[in-house]
């Protein structure tokens, strides 16, 4: 089904929002490699296609 | 090197295999070997585990993804220097874990107020349409299942809308509270 695809697109969209920007800030190297950059942009497409998914087949 | 996963009480039990406690003070610095590996969906869903697993045991802040440290001496160092914050933070979700709802094409308002009304602390986060709220509701473990009944409940009496919630989550955002 759709729905639980977008589930899952809308799940790592949480999570990268929570394990890139979220979490206790302590001292230390903070080292993200250049492909999350892609990573969280692919994710911010992946919502917006859920939710043009979603609207286009209502959610009933 | 080492990355620094979460911070526990020190009377958790221990952490799972691949993880390793640290003490500081009444505090645990659980930490993991540092990779190389390049962070991926899937690297961040293994990681989301590790910490998922430790969470199922005890309380726990989660730490930003890629904290580094080249040994435990320095690691507890850091950890150390902001004891007082971490034990505090950490009092404030003991027994509680967080939920992500997004909500498009309902009154935020109103769902945000009746959301909040079942968790303990709330956040929100600035959004971008089509979406009207982005909240991080902190809500006691014993009471996730009638969030997510109100959740149902607020979807079905707004047709057309689309509240979409995920959880439960370790703390993430809610690891800077006092």
């Amino acid at each position: 089904m759709s729905t639980s695809l977008a589930e899952q697109d809308v799940a790592l969209i949480d999570l990268v929002d929570r394990l890139l920007g979220g979490g206790v800030v302590i001292a230390g190297d903070i080292t993200l490699a250049v492909a999350d950059v892609d990573l969280v942009h692919v994710s911010l497409r992946a919502l917006i296609s859920s939710v043009a998914k979603l609207e286009e087949g209502g959610l009933e | 090197m080492i990355e620094l996963v979460a911070i526990t009480h020190a009377a958790a039990p221990p952490p799972p295999a691949r993880l390793r406690a640290i003490p500081v003070g009444g505090l645990l610095a659980v930490v993991a070997p540092a990779t190389e590996e390049e962070a991926t969906a899937e690297s961040l869903w293994r990681r989301e585990e590790l910490v998922e697993e430790l969470m199922a045991d005890c309380d726990l802040l989660p730490v930003r993804y890629g904290t580094r440290f080249a040994d435990d001496e320095d690691a507890a160092q850091a950890v150390a220097a902001r004891h007082a914050t971490l034990a505090a933070a950490l009092d404030h979700v003991r027994g509680a874990v967080e939920v992500s709802v997004r909500v498009i094409g309902a009154e935020p308002r109103a769902t945000h107020a009746a959301l909040s009304e079942l968790a303990r602390d709330a956040v929100e986060r600035p959004v971008q349409p089509p979406q009207v709220l982005r909240g991080a509701y902190l809500v006691d473990r014993d009471m996730v299942d009638a969030f997510a009944a109100r959740v149902a409940q607020l979807q079905a009496a707004q047709p057309g809308s689309q509240i979409l919630c995920t959880g439960p989550w370790p703390p993430y955002s809610f690891s800077d509270r006092p």
